[in-house]
């Protein structure tokens, strides 16, 4: 597995590089936002940490879209900076798929990274559920997902969460156990993550995101996934 | 001597026909009056007189001397004493001194001299009147009519005399005088044959007599009502062109003597608990604005009881105190009215005559009961509008002050009606917005961009209509300003006023601090993470094969490390709080106290004290921001743990109250001096407890704490007692 660091602190860069090698990670070191792009495309590594405030023009934001433009790798946003949590969900709309805040303490640090491999790597699924209204159309086991005959392009989290709603489509799956089916135990407490994977979802999925059809939320529980049987152009 | 007589009878029924027709107008008018039912006896006994003369005359001319001239010469005497009688009794009620006793007296007298005149007539004894040979009437045997007319006759010149100021009309007693002196004539020598000119003097004194109570019944109320309705008129026409009190008063003395003719008039107020003498016209007046407590002298009777006082004469009727000095040697008549208005007594109108002048009749008492009716009205609206005037005066002083107030303030100062149409603006507005005076009626909307409104309207009215203020920040130019508005007008609001103040600096201030703090946590932060990894690296590398000394280091720049992150976190969050933004869910309060403690645990180890924590089983689940309520806690404990001896014991708990969920942190500390209780919340305040100087930290912990519980509508408490504990209670609103 190849990890790429994006930091402009050598000390940060270095230290967290030494640790991911010890435990048997290929590291690739950035010290800064255009470096990084560049390095991405070369080592096509399978996770990136990026720290956001970093001089010399590119900010980690605007890394994160560039690479979120042609790949689905996880991102790991690393930042000092946070300090509401408008922070952090403008780090995750930008499509990060986790936000940690310094300093945090290596073992914890490992831990993310390898629960963030373990959902991307999660592709292949065992189900054999497809779902199909005629307006939305997903292949859980192909990774595939259509609207109105479109292809999507979803993250690895985005598709994560889509399935576990859709495998309990009809119930309401409380934020608790949406955060630990997708992201992982050690998230149990990182309740605004959901939220804001839910607005980008509906934002791929749903016609009208401000209205959901599909993923609808039930207020301070958690959400619901809801099949339309007729599909949704009979409804326009 | 038939000439004569012809003559005299002529002129009496003449005189008589005219006394007779001034009688029939007199009942007319008012037959009930006793003064006109007494002339009415005393005019029949008069003409009974004449009567029994004029036919004791003619039937010795027709008849000559004989038995028929019996019966008029009877008629005769009898209405010649009768209307001594009449005339008695006429007199008493004209000086109104007639009572239940005159009444049965002069009965008693008529029935005297009836049965006088039957004894004589059965005793056989001759006529008093007899009848000459030459037809001329005389009194023959006089002694007992003389003895009727001195008593009756006498008695009535007496009232006269004694009286006479009760009687204003002369021509009155110039006929009553007359007709005594007439019937006087007739007692004398009956050789002189005076009778006749006794009987035409006493018809024509009769119709002197009925002339004038013609006019003191008829003619002259009539006159006086004109004349009162004149003076009246007068009266509220010259005190309506008076508006100050004194003046009027004045007036209304004067006005008053005058249209009375009495000699003096006074008026006392009302003030306070007494009366005092206001105004005096013709009196002495050296007691000028003395006081007089009610229900002494004439006028505090007046006062007291509301009813008008009548005095003929005030030294022999009066029995109470004096107001005046030497007002029972100087003071005649008296009349004092009350001055009432709206049902109280407000004070007393008083005229005076002096002892010699003449008497008040009840006309004169009603005019005066006019009079004080009139005066309590101008008085009391007087009153009424020197307070309004001094009213208006403190007004125009007060808004005066007020507005050289708003003036001379450099905030600006705007006020809108509830059409939001401008009323006010002070200077400082007016140059904020570039306002004129003239713009003073303009919509609001035209003078002030959208950005000096709040956002939300509805909130703002539903606020000012609630807590009757509303503050929000107003953007105008470049500039912010901290608008506080607030209703116009109570109860009914008319519209509402705006004060401004310029907190640009301070926003820009805020932003700088912001900034700053961000800036602070981010350049801070990097080098502690760049350090904690590099300790988590060495721990790796060289913990487990160390020495002592090694470990021990690396554990001490561990947890140094550790407090400075807590420290810099502690600045964070207080600045996150600010936001207010909660993240709310549903949460059972026993998951955030079990991962408080959890956090705390390994600190609480390394201070060697014991952390516990006690969830009440029917704890209802709470709305909150978990994070941030956890991070209270954490801090409420983290703080017990450092104020709390080695040994020492900290309880968290979750317990219900009600509707509220009660999380408790005890702790067997130092405790907290009771004067400290309210500042330990004061964002970097420390305490300066003895014993406790070793203790570090930012001073944030506990006003993050109040902060986060204030923002979920929470409250916090503590008990505390010095060298045993101190127990801080958080109450959260269930769901």
């Amino acid at each position: 597995m190849k990890v790429m660091i994006v930091d402009d602190e050598a000390a940060i860069r270095e230290a967290l590089g030494r640790k991911l090698l010890r435990d048997g990670f290929d590291v690739v070191l950035c010290k800064d936002g255009l470096e990084g792009l560049r390095s991405f495309h070369v080592e096509r590594p399978d996770l990136v940490i990026l720290d956001i405030i970093m001089p010399e023009g590119m900010d980690g934001l605007t890394v994160c879209r560039r690479i979120r433009e042609i790949a689905d790798t996880p991102i790991l946003m690393l930042s000092a900076n946070a300090i509401t949590e408008d922070d952090i969900i403008d780090g995750l709309n930008a499509g990060a798929d986790e936000y940690l805040t310094k300093p945090v303490r290596l073992n914890e640090f490992v831990a993310r990274v390898q629960a963030l491999l373990r959902r991307s790597s999660m592709a292949n699924i065992e189900t054999e559920q497809r779902y199909d209204d005629g307006y939305l159309s997903v292949d859980l086991h192909r990774r595939h997902v259509h609207v109105n005959g479109k292809k999507v392009h979803l993250t690895p989290t985005e598709f994560k969460l889509l399935a576990v709603l859709l495998e309990n489509s009809g119930r309401v799956v409380n934020q608790r156990d949406l955060l630990e089916n997708v992201w992982g135990r050690e998230y149990i407490d990182d309740v605004y993550y959901p939220r804001v994977y839910i607005s980008q979802l509906r934002r791929k999925i749903e016609r009208d995101p401000a209205n959901p059809l599909y993923i609808l939320t039930e207020h301070r529980i958690g959400y619901r996934f809801e099949k339309q049987t007729h599909g949704t152009q009979s409804l326009i | 001597m038939q000439v004569t007589s012809g003559l005299t009878l002529l002129v009496n029924g003449l005189t008589l026909a005219f006394a007779l027709s001034f009688l029939i107008i007199l009942l007319w008018y008012d037959a009930r009056k006793e003064v006109t039912q007494f002339f009415a006896v005393f005019l029949f006994l008069v003409l009974l007189w004449n009567l029994g003369s004029f036919l004791a005359q003619t039937l010795f001319l027709v008849r000559g001397a004989g038995a028929s001239v019996r019966l008029p010469l009877i008629m005769l005497e009898f209405g010649f004493t009768g209307s001594s009688i009449a005339l008695y009794a006429l007199t008493a009620s004209l000086v109104k001194m007639y009572s239940r006793q005159f009444r049965i007296l002069l009965l008693a007298a008529l029935i005297i001299l009836f049965s006088y005149r039957v004894v004589i007539f059965a005793a056989g004894a001759p006529d008093p009147f007899i009848i000459d040979v030459d037809g001329s009437l005389s009194l023959q045997s006089r002694t007992p009519l003389l003895l009727f007319y001195l008593l009756f006759d006498g008695a009535a010149l007496y009232l006269l005399w004694r009286y006479q100021r009760k009687i204003r009309l002369r021509v009155l007693k110039f006929g009553l005088v007359l007709f005594i002196g007439g019937q006087s004539i007739g007692f004398l020598n009956p050789e002189l044959d005076t009778f006749l000119i006794s009987t035409v003097v006493g018809a024509v004194a009769t119709l002197i007599i009925s002339a004038g109570i013609f006019q003191q019944e008829i003619f002259r109320p009539l006159a006086e009502r004109k004349s009162q309705v004149e003076a009246v008129r007068n009266v509220i026409a010259s005190i309506a062109s008076q508006n100050a009190v004194d003046s009027i008063l004045e007036l209304l003395v004067r006005q008053s003597a005058e249209l009375i003719g009495a000699e003096g008039a006074a008026i006392f107020l009302l003030e306070d608990d007494g009366l005092s003498l206001k105004t005096t016209y013709e009196l002495i007046n050296d007691r000028l604005g003395t006081r007089l407590p009610i229900g002494e002298g004439v006028a505090g009777t007046v006062v007291q009881t509301g009813k008008l006082i009548q005095l003929d004469d005030y030294a022999r009727e009066w029995k109470g105190s004096h107001e005046f000095a030497y007002a029972s040697e100087f003071f005649g008549a008296v009349i004092c009215a009350p001055l009432v208005a709206g049902g109280d007594p407000i004070g007393a109108l008083m005229v005076v005559a002096s002892r010699h002048d003449r008497l008040f009749d009840t006309e004169d008492a009603n005019l005066l009961q006019l009079l004080a009716a009139q005066a309590a009205v101008a008085i009391t609206q007087s009153r009424l509008f020197a307070g309004q005037t001094e009213l208006n005066m403190q007004i125009e002083q007060s808004r005066n002050q007020l507005e050289t107030v708003l003036v001379s303030t450099d905030s600006p100062v705007i006020a809108i009606d509830r059409e939001f149409k401008l009323i006010f603006a002070n200077p400082a507005a007016a140059s904020l917005v570039g306002m004129s005076k003239t713009d003073s009626g303009t919509a609001i909307v035209d003078l002030l961009p959208a950005s000096a409104f709040p956002d939300n309207l509805r909130k703002a009215f539903r606020e000012i209509r609630k807590r009757r203020s509303f503050t929000y920040e107003a953007i105008l130019g470049s500039r912010v300003y901290l608008c506080h508005v607030a209703g116009l007008g109570r109860p009914k609001m008319q519209g509402w006023v705006a004060v401004l103040n310029d907190i640009t600096q301070l926003k820009e201030l805020d932003r700088l601090k912001s900034e700053m703090v961000r800036m602070t946590s981010h350049d801070l932060k990097n080098p502690l993470q760049a350090a904690m990894a590099n300790v988590d690296l060495l721990h790796e590398d060289i913990y487990e094969t160390g020495s002592d000394d090694v470990r021990q280091s690396i554990d001490t720049i561990d947890r140094q490390l550790q407090r400075m992150n807590r420290i810099i976190r502690g600045i964070l969050d207080l600045e996150r709080l600010r936001d207010g933004v909660l993240a709310l869910e549903l949460c059972p309060p026993a998951r955030i106290i079990s991962s408080a403690v959890y956090e705390m645990r390994e600190f609480a180890h390394e201070q060697n004290v014991t952390i516990d924590y006690l969830a009440a089983d029917d704890l209802p689940l709470i709305s909150c921001d978990v994070q941030q309520l956890e991070r209270a806690i954490v801090n409420l404990i983290e703080n017990a743990i450092k104020f709390t001896p080695t040994g020492g014991k900290v309880c968290v708990a979750a317990e219900r109250d009600n509707d509220e969920v009660v999380f408790s942190v005890t702790d067997t500390g130092v405790g907290i001096a009771p004067e400290l209780h309210e500042r330990i919340f004061d964002r970097f305040y420390r305490g300066k407890q003895r014993g406790v100087e070793h203790v570090s930290g930012s001073g944030l912990g506990l006003s993050l704490v109040k902060a986060v519980v204030t923002n979920h509508q929470g409250k916090i408490t503590l008990e505390s007692e010095i060298g045993i504990g101190t127990r801080f209670f958080i109450r959260i609103p269930g769901v």
